[in-house]
């Protein structure tokens, strides 16, 4: 053989075997790098932050991991497996502090422990599935602690899962972020759901070639993606308030053994919402172990009937259209009286002939509201019941607020026209009586509530305008009716728990609720609402307990409660009792 | 018989041939050294590139894995630093609430 034959049968060899790895690596090899080659991988994009007004991160992301299977790379027994890796997977609340000590819980943990198992076994032994997902949203350290594990067909891809470092904090004003039927990240409830379009982000696409090894080929194409990291936003919710509401609104709930228990309060000038907070609440980490009905926040998706606050709306429309001035007395006070066959009295039957406007509202007069209620007529009084917000959205950014419940003029009757005067027989929410009540506050100007103060998108800040604004009643007006709830609250029935030195107004309800047509007299919902200093108001607040049992009027249960916060929040705030 | 003339026809033809096939053998050495020369070329870029390929893979590696101790650090001083662990371990520590408080 000549070497010219032994060098084509060279060449010919390399040729064959250059052309069988190439085979191999187009496509053998790629068929088997799980499509890491050529294909786009999507890059999960961070949802923004929630920050309190001191900076403080109140919901951030978290780093989390989603548990995969390869049931056919696995060589470890399937039922061993699933036992070993069911006690990491259950439910994150038997890790709680206090939950080794509670037997209930352990027996439940016991039982989801077995049910996991079965779920687990039955996914590995299914040699037939190429990949199956075992867990998502797992915490890093239960992650490293399967890791050391060392079990082949066990993998972890990266997820990201909310954080809320001051647990159940604000939960109903944040809402929570859960999976929706695509198994995406979707905020629900509260500024979650609110803004979850900005929140989320827009995830991102990797695009570029990779090797075998998994290495990028950097002549290859690049088809990247960056992800867009969704806004943040800062809140005007002041964490300090906040964490004074939900310590006194816990410790008063269980006192007065009510049923829930809600406070909300604001900045008259700007609208803002500075705290927000029901008790009993719930962890939004946890939210799959909470009813569903515990979800929505009760300060502005509830109604209710709000009682004798309602009076001082009646008495602002009545003042504004001159109609009555704080010295009108009432010639009708005198006993019950009879309207359309039913008795209007006062709550405690006792009477007050020739009282003032003012008296009216320090004795919270029923009697003495229907006067100023026939005065007004049911045009005049409909319209300024519109025109404080009531029957409508006040527009806070939260996600599942209701518009109360008032019926259509046409519908009204005299006695709704009385009966509505104090607050009877029509349904607000909590955050439109806030709403109204900072209008007097404000030199009877009405600004919509708002809870975030700033939008930050790639690091330039946005700020949120405040919501719309309107004059509802002159400032005179605001100024009288502030006067009456003053007086109310110096000379009413709660005036025993007003901190001393301090000029605060304020007015009690108490509503009886309506149950199957009529109203049940020992159920009831009590509420204080008002604002402090009076004359240059830094704050407006309502408490409200729904159903107290140690005693139905919001003069024994809310007003204490509001007085013991206000108290909390002149320290606070720095509002001496010289300044007043 | 043949002439000398034409010997000298027949040697220079094979003279003329000689000269154009080294031309032609120096061009394909000349192309075969290029050809060589671009294959050993990519051989050493392609070398470099799959080395930083593995590179840049370490880098992004790293940063993914510095992003992700970012993440975990500052969820852990939010947590350390929020209100409900501060109040309890002060609690812990035996500090109390002042019952008074005196402005000047």
């Amino acid at each position: 053989m000549d070497r010219i034959k032994i060098f084509q049968i060279i060449i010919f060899t390399a040729a064959i075997f250059i052309i069988a790895r190439l085979f191999y690596w187009q496509f053998i090899a790629q068929v088997t790098s799980s499509g890491e080659i050529n294909s786009a991988q999507i890059i999960p994009a961070s949802r923004g932050e929630i920050f309190t007004n001191d900076d403080f991160p109140i919901v951030a992301d978290q780093e989390a991991f989603l548990l995969y299977a390869k049931p056919h790379e696995i060589t470890k027994d399937s039922q061993e497996l699933a036992k070993v890796l069911a006690p990491s997977l259950i439910s994150e609340k038997y890790a709680t502090s206090g939950a080794a000590f509670l037997p209930d819980l352990q027996k439940q943990k016991e039982e989801e422990v077995k049910q996991l198992q079965t779920n687990i076994f039955a996914h590995l032994a299914d040699k037939n599935l190429f990949w199956v997902q075992l867990a998502r949203k797992l915490p890093k350290d239960i992650k490293e602690k399967i890791q050391t594990l060392d079990i082949s067909g066990l993998g972890f891809e990266k997820d990201k899962k909310r954080f809320y470092p001051e647990a159940s904090m604000a939960a109903h004003l944040l809402g929570f972020v859960g999976l929706n039927k695509f198994g995406d990240d979707t905020g629900y409830f509260g500024l979650e759901g609110y803004y979850d379009q900005r929140l989320k982000g827009q995830p991102g696409r990797l695009g570029r070639d990779r090797d075998p090894l998994g290495f990028p080929i950097l002549v290859g194409r690049y088809r990247t993606v960056e992800p867009k990291k969704g806004d943040s936003l800062k809140l005007s919710i002041d964490r300090t308030m906040q964490f004074i509401v939900e310590q006194k609104l816990e410790q008063a709930v269980e006192k007065y053994g009510a049923k829930e228990g809600t406070v909300i309060i604001s900045d008259p000038k700007t609208g803002q919402i500075m705290a927000m907070a029901t008790y009993p609440n719930y962890n939004p980490n946890l939210y799959q172990e909470y009813d569903g009905s515990q979800y929505k926040n009760p300060a502005i998706a509830n109604t209710y009937e709000p009682g004798s606050v309602f009076k001082l709306i009646t008495m602002a429309s009545a003042l504004d259209m001159s109609l009555v001035d704080p010295n009108t007395r009432c010639d009708i006070c005198s006993g019950p009286r009879q309207i359309a066959g039913y008795e209007i009295s006062t709550w405690n039957k006792k009477y007050y002939p020739n009282s003032t406007m003012t008296e009216v509202i320090q004795h919270s007069d029923n009697v003495g509201i229907s006067f100023v209620a026939d005065k007004l007529g049911i045009d005049r009084f409909y319209e300024y019941i519109l025109k404080f917000g009531f029957r409508e959205k006040t527009g806070i950014d939260l996600q599942e607020e209701a518009d109360g419940a008032i019926r259509n003029k046409k519908d009204w009757k005299g006695i709704d026209l009385v009966t509505s005067a104090f607050g009877q027989g029509i349904a607000v929410t909590p955050i439109q009586m806030v709403q109204a009540v900072q209008a007097i506050a404000n030199r009877g100007v009405l600004i919509s509530p708002k809870i975030v103060a700033k939008i930050i998108a790639n690091s330039k800040e946005e700020i949120v305008k405040p919501g719309e604004k309107r004059q509802v009643i002159s400032a005179k007006t605001a100024a009288q009716i502030t006067e009456m709830m003053v007086n109310a609250v110096e000379k009413g029935e709660a005036k025993a728990f007003v901190p001393k030195g301090y000029k605060i107004a304020g007015k009690t309800g108490t509503a009886q609720i309506p149950l199957a047509g009529h109203y049940d007299p020992d159920k009831t919902i009590a509420s204080f609402v008002g604002f402090a200093p009076a004359n240059d108001p830094k704050f407006v607040m309502l408490v409200l307990f729904n159903q107290p049992s140690a005693s139905i009027f919001g003069s024994e249960t809310a007003a204490p409660t509001f007085f013991e916060i206000a108290r909390e929040l002149f320290n606070y705030l720095g509002i001496s009792q010289a300044n007043d | 018989m043949l002439h000398i003339s034409d010997f000298r026809v027949k040697k220079q033809k094979e003279n003329s041939f000689n000269l154009v096939g080294k031309i032609k053998v120096k061009i394909l050495v000349i192309c075969a050294f290029i050809v060589a020369s671009l294959f050993f070329a990519q051989l050493v870029f392609a070398n470099n590139l799959a080395v930083d390929g593995q590179k840049l893979s370490e880098i992004e590696d790293q940063i993914a894995k510095f992003e992700e101790d970012n993440t975990t650090l500052r969820a852990e001083i939010a947590k350390e630093s929020s209100l409900s662990t501060l109040s309890q371990r002060a609690e812990e520590m035996g500090f109390e609430k002042p019952s008074k408080l005196t402005t000047f």
